[in-house]
This record gives structure tokens, C-alpha cells and sequence, in this order.
């Protein structure tokens, strides 16, 4: 049946493909696919960027590599693929992040439409703006199992990726993962927070050894067993390096010298089941009735868990002989062995319920399910929108959905309208938010890191004060600034209502943050700070707060379904909104694709 | 003439395989490395699909193709080479598809489809699913009759310009595992077991300190509320808004107070009270289950039926006994604020209970079987698996293509007038696609290849006499059918890319058995990126 395609398309859309030029974010699921529909629709010039190398659980959908692949750069390799197809195409790759400066605006300017096949939300939120600021059209797609989406993203005509605010990556207090924890996904997190003790590059926010500055356990202490303040002044790297990681040891000191502090802390096991500490000779070896399971869902003894954290201590110590800094990866099995051996041995003294392997990585990994058909159905669509924009027709494009199966309207795929910025957004419409925060607690280089980095998307911000001189009190120019970064926003005078002008030259991104006194008690549990969004949000917020005396219901029933988020890797999908739908006046299938953890409201 | 490529040495499938593990299991990657798949036609479509099918892992696909590769398959065809062009392209797709994975077995035979059927149409029943692309009407009938009465899956897949198209066909299509995404908890609370009463009758909220009564999991405390509300209520369960609320703040009320009289934090009263709505809702038997069970294959049970009503017909006799005229206990509880111990007991006296009735299900089956003098081949984990999804079941009959030519369905007649004149409604598409096929059989050429003009006023004859047979009268309307004249029988890559997709997909969901596939053809329009689903 193939006949000459040429005359299906408009020869002037033909003549403008061929005069285009596309960048392509990601060289993952969709983008394998993406870059081989690009290559056969005639796109004459690609621009591609992953800083991914390939790893053998790609191979179950990202076709243009093969295990011989396995190690290279995704970007090289893809395109290598892709040319043996069409040598006539200038495909130009890079193995690098896209935050980089290298990527400026002016470099995002010289494209017709960006196309975004990423995995995750920061490298999302980055493009988001960076296309925002070129005023180049960005094509969003993710995908998630037999779930998928795309979207068109340009300004003053449609939504951008942060138009509907979503809270942020799911985080645990330190006293809980430290101290009390009370579900898995805690053990898990310390867990992870342990190999980079042990074994990377270690973090003042990701300390293991009990917290003795934990609130509910005032009081308590001054019974510090002095041998463990002793072990507070050296890093635990240190401490295990000098004990050259000897199996017994690190087990004895973490999971019964540790324990047995923690049980000194009293205050803290009045209303909670205490832990046991552990003995080495007396681990059980007793395991369940799991005899249909295959091996990796079968769910360790605490015996065995012992032997596998013994040998991964041997097999890392390895690793790190030159002092190198390992980094954590649910693919490496060795170091998924130590996170699933040291999480179900701390889930064994704290009573809580034992996972396998499979269950583990999935919680530790945050993994979405993927699978190639999916990506396929997205990236065909995501060409389509494609070239509608190069043909100039970017109102035409429509926000898409992929269901399970056909919804009450038999609709299998759903698509809707592209709904208009939301006038609110502080990233494409307005220019100033609000903060909640207690600022005789918040130190600039908090501020800088988890409010303006993590929450607020930036990448090398400066912050500069309305105290009528413009001083600079963060500069992304190294070493400008770094004598304020452990000072508190009060120490500058940082106070309820002071405006701060933050601007990420990379993003051409500018905002005012305002800020509003909240004291811990205002604030969300466990949370230092709140981004409300504009000073209207944040009337309406206070009265919410007003009216919700006392407890909060803590409402999370609905999201038993999302998979606990630790880092933000392999989200192949961003948010689906409610919108209206273009085939179905409904809201499109009535729920969020619920796999996307990190984007839970 | 036909070949083979066999592969070469393995590397780890659960790392490999890990990302999809996730979404259909061991038992759906394990039926999907037996499967066996055959694709009629190495159009870009159809390569398409395989890609999708080869890369999560089939055992083996066979391509027929009697083709030779032309410059235009190259132009849209990722696994067809410049080089290539000449030679058989069902060969040549088969040597670039096996390198996307080596786990897969692949084939191709060089010969023309209706040749293969006219001398060897056996050669078609051995496969999982059979998959067709670019067929003519004539073939497309043949095969798929013959398909249907060996019962082997048949999926019809088209791009069509920028219009594409899929239909299964296969007489029934069974479900245990449907994935349903809003499933409620089976916890029985409105019709408490033994063994869950003796647990909770066992715990005496009373006599307990402030921890262990902070503890205990919601489930007990919703029951124990439950006791209390029943005996001032005739012993009914609380059924309306109003009633609900307030057998909220009975629980409420339930909360300790410390000794200044405020109440403590207990977080497993607010889950109590949270979950009061779902946890209430009746225990019933779900209506496809009950229609499932009236099944005529599920009431004669004979020597050569499937499994899966084997299964049916045991679990239909345990509700008729031991069920009490419900289905077996799933045996999961969420996961709640508890202390462990008390976790694990519960978690184990619903574990034992469902094990109980898996047991009970499992006599039945004996009982069925025997009565067959057949050995049973059903494993104790499938009736285990079974039984925890009992509530899920699902049976889809389709309409064979034959039928839908033939007797096209009187529902579907009636509503074509309408639907065909609206142009929101893209079951137009499925008209000018019949009338396509149409005038392939009169031509032997698809409409718009050389000649526009002449080929638009033969096309929209075909339309009327379409229309004509279907004895509707309605108008469609010319642009769509210029529209169709100029796709001129193009298969376009983003298309074919799209339905690849959407096609692998659903021969996932047929192969694996889990997730529904949808019933029975789907049409994509690709200008206005609507679609539909409908049984025709």
C-alpha cells in the first residue's frame, strides 16, 4: 500500500520541515522513538542532550540501543543509530546537562520547537523556562506504563509547565529517618542516606547516628552515652575507613551501639514501640511461607539480610579505594543489595513490615513502570504536534492523554483543548510569590538551596534586598557571597512583607519573593517553608489555617496508590490537568495518572 | 522460501526486563516469552508493531510477506535500508527487528499471503495472535474465519493517510487480572467473619493505655464502633450521609483524652473515621461476575473447557455454599497505623480466611474436574490468583469481521445515519475506509494513486453503494472524500509509529491476559487528534 508520501503533506509544510531545525531533550523511551519518527518525517536538523549513559533495564524499550551499548553515552549512541538510517540527517548530540550555561537562551533561540522526552522534574521545570524566556514552542510529553500524555507549551497561548502549581518532592524530617522511623520507605531513605555516609559524597542533611536534637526527645539529652558523642566528631566514612569497614563492626555500631542510644532517649518510646537492638550471633534465619515467589520477591531473613549487608560493605570498600565518591544507583546491584539488606534489618528493629528485594527497589528507585508501546504512541503524537507548530499551527495543538482502556465515551485516547496560561503563574504570567517561613531560622544558603534551587526550579540564582541600597545577598558568582550563607534572614533584616528580588540570569528568569513570618507551629508538618503563590493565595491560606483547628485529618488516603518519592528519577510523566476536552466535556478521564508521585496536590 | 535467525547468548531478564515486571508481573512476562506472534505484511505499520512486541520480550514472531522492498517502503520504514530495496522484505524486516532483542526467535516466509492460506492455512492456527496489515478484503475474510474457528486472536491494523484503524477479532477473550484502577478493599466489616470477630472481640479497648490503644489497627476500632452502633440501631450498619456522620462522631467520641481533657493524637482514630464511607459500603457480588457465572460455558462445563471456567464454575459453587452467596475473600488489608504484632495478626487472620475459601474453591474444582474424568492442570497458585481477583473478572465476545460484514449489528445501523453526518464523530472514517476496501476490489488500485478526478467520483460510488447495502441514507460529505483521494494510500511514519504503538499494546493485554483490550475496532484521526472506540 505504500505509496509516495510526499503529496500527503502540504508541499509548503514539506518546505518548512525542511527548513527547521529541532531540539530534542532526552534520549531515553521517547526519545529513542521520537528521534527515529523526527528522522523519517524529514526533519533535517536535531540537536540532542542526555547525560545518561545507557544501562541494561533501557533496553527494554529504547531501541536504538543494544546491550553492546550498555556504559556509552545515550545521545552519542542514538544518534549513531538514527544517521545509519538517513546519513542526509545533521543530527548534532551532547552528553551533558541541560542546565548547563552552555545552553543559554540565545542557544534555545535558534530552534524552531524544543521537544522534551525527559524523566524528571527539575530537568522539566529548567526547559519549561528556558523555552519560556527564548519564546520557542516546547512539546511536553511523559509517559507512564500504559499510561501517556503530550502537551504544547508556548507562550501567551498556552499553560506552561508550571502553570498548575504541585507540591514538592516528598521529604522525611531527619528525626524520623534518625530517630523514630515508623514505615519502610524511612528505613529505606536512611538506608540510602547510608551508603553515601559510607561510601559517597556525604551530606550534613543525610546523617545516620541518632539525633539527640530531636525536639520530642528534650530532655533527654544529657544522658548522652559519651562513646557515641565521641563518634559524632569524626564522619562515619572516616570512622568506618579507620575500621576498615570490618562487617561485624559497622552491624554492631549501627544497628545495636545506635539502637541501644536511642533507647536512652526515652521520651521518645512512651507512645511508640521501642526497637530491639540486634546481636549478631542471635539474627533468626526464619522466612515466611513464600514458596511460589521467585527469587528477587522473596523477602530476606534477617540472617541473610546480615550476610548480604556483609558482603556488599566488602564489595563497596572495593570500590572506593582511591577515595572515590560512589553515587547510588538502583541499577547497581551491589549497592540495591546494601539498600534492601540495611533497610529490612532497621524495619526488623523498629517492628515494622519486611519488603523484597522487587519492592524495594521500586520504593528506593521511585520507579515508574515503562514499556516501549506506550513511548511509541507518544512520540507518534508528539511529531504530530510538531509539525503543526513548524507549519505555524500551534493553536491547533491539543493536550492528549493515552487511557488504559476506553473511557464512558470510548475514548482511548483523550484529547482536550490547550488551556490558557493560568494569570497566576508565577513563572509565565506574574512576577512575584509568597513565602511562609520563620526567617530567625532560615539561613541564606537554606534559602538558596531548597527554596530557590528545589522548590523554585532555579539554577544559579542572585537574591537582592529592597533595603533601598540593592544589596546582593546571594550571588550565583562563586565565592561572592559565601561569608552570609550560614547567617539567618533575620540577620539582614529579612522580615514579614520583605520583598526579595531573585533572578536566574541562565532562565532569564525574575521573581519577587515576598515573604510572610510563619512561625513551625503555622507551617505544614514538618515542613520549614511554604510557597503560597501570590499575596491573594496567601490571605485565603491564613483563614484556611484559622478554620482548620487543631489536628489536620492528615488527608492522604488518596495517595496510598503513589509510590513514596525519594529522588525525582524516571518520571517519564508530568502532570495531567484537569482541562477541558475537546471529544469529551468531561474532564478527560477524571483522575491524575497516579504514578506520578512527585506531582501529587 | 523461509529462514530463521536464531539468537545468541542471553544477558539477565529480570534487569533487563524490570520496567515492565512492574506493570504485568512474572506470569505476564512469562506468557508473553511463550508467545507466539505472526505478522501478515512488513508495512511500516506493521514493523511497527512487532518493534513494540520484540523489545518487551516475545518468544518468537514469524513475518509472511510476498513483497519485495520498494523505494517508498524505505521512506517510511525504520527497519527496511536504502540497501535493501529488491530484495524480500519480509526478510529484510525480520534480520533489523531480531537485533532489537535477542531472547526472540524470528522468521519470515517469502511468499504472498493468500498464496500461503490457499495451500497451507494450518500454518496460521499455530500462532498466539495473528497480526495483519495492508490486507484486501477478499484475504481479510478468508483468514480471519478461518482464525476465528480455530480460535486464535486476530488483529487488523491500518494506517490510512491520516487516518488509522484497528479491529480484533477472536469469539471470546477471558480476564482475571483486569487491573481495575479504583478497586474497593475486600474487608467484610458490614459481614465480619469468625475469625476476624474472635480477633476483635479478643481486644478490649477499655483496658488499655494510651499507646496500645493508639495502636490498635482501624479496622478493629471501626468494627468495635460498628458492635456499638448495631445494637442501637436493630443491627443495621450505617447506611446514609447522615447516618455515616454520625457514627463519626461515635468513633470521635471513642478518642482518650489526656488529663487536661483534650483529646490525644490517635492516628489510627482519624484513619477510622477516614475510611468510614469506603470501609461500609456493602460487600456484594459485582454484576459481571454474576452475568459471568450465568455463562453458558460456565454452566456446561465439558471436557475440553478452558481453565478459566473450570475456575468460574468452582468459585460459582463455593458462593452457592460456603460463600453464603459471596465471593472468596481477597485476603489483602491496606496498610494502617498499627503496632506490628497487631498488624500481622490481623493481616494473618485475613490471609487464613482467604486461604480457607481458596481451599473450599479448590474442593469444588476437584469436584468439577473428577465429574470430567480429566487431570486437573490447574495449579494451586492460579486458583489462589483466582480467587483474589474473583471480584475482577471479565469475558469479552467479539463480533467476528465476517458477521460485521455480512450482518452488520442493527444498533450499529441505527446509529450510523446520525453519527456519519456529525462531524465531531470520527465513525465517518470507518465508512470511507469500507469503501476504500471497495474499491480495491473493483480496481485493484487504491483511489488517488495516478488520477484524483476520476478516482473521487468512483471512491464516492462506492460510498453510496456501501450506504446503499446498509440500507441508511445519509450524505458524507465531498471534502472528507477528496480528503481520502489525496492520502492516496500513503502510510505516513507518525502514523504508523501511533498505531504500532497502540496496536503492540493492545496484543499485550490479549497475550498476557491482563488489562481489558478494548472491543472491538478503534479509529484514530490524526487531524484533530480525535478518536473512537465502537463494536461493530
Amino acid at each position: 500500500m505504500a505509496v509516495n508520501c510526499a503529496n500527503l503533506l502540504p508541499i509548503e509544510l514539506c518546505e518548512k520541515v525542511k527548513n527547521s531545525k529541532v531540539f530534542m531533550v532526552g534520549a531515553g523511551g521517547i526519545g529513542c522513538e521520537l528521534l527515529k519518527n523526527l528522522v523519517l518525517v524529514g526533519f533535517p536538523y536535531i540537536e540532542i542532550i542526555d547525560l545518561d549513559t545507557i544501562d541494561v533495564s533501557n533496553l527494554n524499550r529504547q531501541f536504538l540501543f543494544r546491550k553492546e551499548h550498555v556504559g556509552k553515552s545515550k545521545a552519542e549512541v542514538a544518534k549513531e543509530s538514527a544517521l545509519k538510517f538517513n546519513p542526509n540527517t545533521k543530527i548534532i548530540a551532547y552528553q551533558d546537562n541541560i542546565k548547563s550555561d552552555k545552553y543559554d537562551v540565545d542557544f534555545f533561540k535558534k530552534f524552531n520547537v524544543v521537544l522534551n522526552a525527559l524523566d524528571n522534574r527539575s530537568a522539566r521545570v529548567h526547559v519549561n523556562r528556558m523555552c519560556l524566556a527564548a519564546d520557542i514552542p516546547l512539546i511536553e510529553s511523559g509517559t507512564a506504563g500504559y499510561l501517556g500524555q503530550t502537551t504544547l507549551i508556548k507562550k501567551n497561548l498556552s499553560e506552561c509547565y508550571e502553570c498548575t502549581p504541585v507540591s514538592g518532592q516528598k521529604s522525611y524530617p531527619g528525626c524520623t529517618i534518625r530517630n523514630t522511623p515508623s514505615e519502610l520507605i524511612h528505613c529505606i531513605v536512611w538506608s540510602k542516606h547510608l551508603f553515601n555516609q559510607l561510601f559517597g559524597e556525604a551530606d550534613a542533611d543525610e546523617e545516620v547516628s541518632p539525633d539527640t536534637e530531636d525536639p520530642e526527645a528534650a530532655g533527654d539529652a544529657g544522658e548522652a552515652v559519651q562513646k557515641n558523642l565521641d563518634f559524632e566528631r569524626v564522619s562515619t566514612r572516616k570512622w568506618a575507613k579507620e575500621n576498615d569497614y570490618n562487617n561485624l563492626k559497622v552491624f554492631t555500631k549501627l544497628f545495636h551501639d545506635d539502637i541501644k542510644y536511642l533507647l536512652s532517649m526515652t521520651n521518645l518510646w512512651t507512645e511508640r514501640t521501642p526497637p530491639k537492638p540486634l546481636v549478631i550471633s542471635e539474627l533468626s534465619d526464619t522466612q515466611d511461607n513464600q514458596s511460589n515467589v521467585i527469587p528477587d520477591q522473596r523477602i530476606w531473613s534477617i540472617k541473610e539480610c546480615f550476610d548480604k549487608f556483609s558482603n556488599c560493605l566488602k564489595e563497596l570498600k572495593e570500590r572506593i579505594k582511591d577515595d572515590e565518591n560512589l553515587i547510588w544507583d538502583k541499577d547497581d546491584d551491589i549497592a540495591m543489595d546494601f539498600v534492601t539488606s540495611a533497610a529490612c534489618i532497621r524495619a526488623h528493629i523498629f517492628g515494622i513490615q519486611r519488603k523484597s528485594r522487587f519492592d524495594i527497589k521500586s520504593m528506593a528507585g521511585n520507579i515508574i513502570p515503562a514499556i516501549a508501546s506506550t513511548n511509541a504512541i507518544i512520540a507518534g503524537l508528539v511529531v504530530l504536534q510538531a509539525l503543526k507548530v513548524v507549519q505555524g499551527r500551534a493553536k491547533d495543538c491539543r493536550h492528549i492523554y493515552m487511557n488504559l482502556m476506553p473511557n464512558p465515551r470510548n475514548k482511548l485516547p483523550v484529547s482536550g483543548y490547550l488551556c490558557e496560561p493560568n494569570p497566576k503563574c508565577y513563572v509565565c504570567s506574574k512576577s512575584s510569590i509568597a513565602v511562609r517561613l520563620a526567617p530567625e531560622n532560615i539561613t541564606l544558603r537554606f534559602f538558596q538551596d531548597k527554596i530557590l534551587k528545589s522548590s523554585l526550579g532555579m539554577v544559579a540564582p542572585d537574591v537582592e534586598l529592597d533595603d533601598g541600597k540593592g544589596t546582593i545577598v546571594i550571588s550565583s558568582e562563586e565565592g561572592e557571597t559565601t561569608e552570609n550563607m550560614d547567617k539567618t534572614l533575620s540577620e539582614f533584616s529579612i522580615k514579614n512583607g520583605s520583598q526579595l528580588k531573585c533572578d536566574d540570569f541562565l532562565q532569564r528568569y525574575e521573581v519577587t519573593i515576598v515573604i510572610a513570618e510563619a512561625s513551625k507551629e503555622d507551617l505544614p508538618e514538618d515542613q520549614e517553608f511554604e510557597v503560597v503563590g501570590d499575596i491573594e493565595q496567601l490571605k485565603s491560606k491564613k483563614d484556611d489555617v484559622q478554620n482548620e483547628n487543631g489536628k489536620n485529618g492528615k488527608n492522604e488516603k488518596d495517595d496510598t496508590d503513589f509510590l513514596e518519592v525519594i529522588s525525582d528519577e524516571e518520571m517519564e510523566v508530568s502532570e495531567p490537568k484537569k482541562r477541558k476536552a475537546e471529544d469529551d466535556n468531561e474532564v478527560p478521564s477524571g483522575k491524575r495518572l497516579k504514578t506520578d508521585a512527585i506531582e501529587i496536590e | 522460501m523461509s529462514g530463521s535467525i536464531s539468537p545468541s547468548k542471553p544477558v539477565d531478564k529480570s534487569n533487563k526486563y524490570d520496567r515492565q515486571l512492574r506493570l504485568w508481573g512474572d506470569q505476564g512476562q512469562s506468557k508473553l516469552e511463550k508467545a507466539r506472534i505472526c505478522l501478515i505484511n512488513a508495512t511500516a505499520t506493521g514493523t511497527e508493531i512487532l518493534k513494540n512486541l520484540i523489545l518487551p520480550g516475545i518468544g518468537s514472531f514469524t513475518i509472511v510477506d510476498g513483497h519485495k522492498v520498494s523505494g517508498e517502503d524505505v521512506g517510511n520504514n525504520f527497519f527496511l535500508e536504502k540497501s535493501a530495496i529488491g530484495k524480500n522484505r519480509g526478510q529484510v524486516a525480520c534480520e533489523l527487528l531480531q537485533e532489537l532483542n535477542d531472547d526472540v526467535l524470528a522468521n519470515y516466509v517469502d511468499e504472498n499471503v493468500e498464496d500461503l492460506f490457499q495451500v497451507n492455512a494450518k500454518f496460521f492456527s499455530t500462532f498466539s495472535v495473528v497480526i495483519a496489515t495492508d490486507l484486501n478484503e477478499r484475504t481479510l475474510l478468508q483468514i480471519s474465519s478461518y482464525l476465528w474457528s480455530c480460535k486464535v486472536p486476530f488483529l487488523h491494523c491500518v494506517s490510512y493517510g491520516f487516518i488509522g484503524y484497528m479491529r480484533i477479532a477472536m469469539p471470546v477473550h477471558t480476564v482475571i487480572e483486569s487491573h481495575p484502577d479504583n478497586a474497593l478493599d475486600d474487608l467484610r466489616l458490614d459481614r465480619p467473619f469468625k475469625e476476624f470477630r474472635d480477633l476483635c472481640d479478643a481486644c478490649d479497648l477499655g483496658k488499655m493505655n494510651v499507646k496500645e490503644h493508639s495502636h490498635i489497627p482501624w479496622l478493629i476500632v471501626v468494627y468495635k464502633y460498628l458492635e456499638i452502633w448495631k445494637n442501637k440501631n436493630n443491627g443495621n450498619i450505617p447506611k446514609t450521609y447522615q447516618e455515616k456522620q454520625a457514627f463519626k462522631k461515635l468513633i470521635r467520641s471513642g478518642i482518650l483524652l489526656n488529663k487536661d481533657g483534650n483529646p490525644e493524637m490517635e492516628e489510627n482514630f482519624d484513619e477510622a473515621i477516614r475510611n468510614v464511607n469506603t470501609a461500609l459500603s456493602a460487600t456484594k457480588m459485582p454484576d459481571d461476575v454474576k452475568h459471568i457465572f450465568e455463562d453458558p460455558e460456565c454452566i456446561n462445563i465439558v471436557n475440553k473447557s478452558e481453565p478459566f471456567w473450570i475456575l468460574v464454575r468452582a468459585v460459582k459453587e463455593f458462593v452457592k455454599s460456603e460463600g453464603e452467596g459471596f465471593l472468596p475473600l481477597r485476603g489483602v488489608i491496606p496498610d494502617m497505623t498499627s503496632d506490628s504484632d497487631s498488624f500481622i495478626r490481623l493481616q494473618q487472620v485475613y490471609r487464613n480466611k482467604a486461604s480457607k475459601d481458596v481451599e473450599a474453591v479448590n474442593k469444588h474444582l476437584q469436584n468439577v474436574v473428577s465429574n470430567l474424568s480429566i487431570p486437573c492442570i490447574i495449579s494451586e497458585a492460579e486458583i489462589r490468583n483466582f480467587c483474589k481477583n474473583a471480584a475482577f473478572l471479565r469475558v469479552l465476545r467479539y463480533r467476528s469481521i465476517s458477521e460485521e460484514y455480512n450482518s452488520p449489528s442493527t444498533i450499529f445501523l441505527r446509529q450510523m445515519a446520525q453519527r456519519v453526518e456529525d462531524e465531531d464523530d470520527d465513525l465517518v472514517y470507518y465508512v470511507l475506509l469500507r469503501a476504500v476496501s471497495r474499491y480495491y476490489l473493483c480496481y485493484s488500485n487504491y483511489p488517488g494513486i495516478y488520477e484524483v478526478e476520476d478516482d473521487i467520483m468512483n471512491l464516492k460510488s462506492c460510498v453510496t453503494r456501501l450506504l446503499q447495502q446498509w440500507k441508511i441514507t445519509c450524505s458524507i460529505k465531498d471534502d472528507l472524500i477528496h480528503e481520502f483521494c489525496r492520502y492516496g494510500a500513503c502510510e505516513m511514519h507518525s502514523i504508523a509509529a501511533y498505531m504500532g504503538g497502540c496496536a503492540a499494546q493492545e496484543a499485550i493485554k490479549l497475550i498476557t491476559g491482563q488489562y481489558v483490550p478494548f472491543n472491538n475496532t478503534f479509529i484514530y484521526n490524526a487531524m484533530k487528534q480525535t478518536s473512537v472506540t465502537v463494536e461493530l
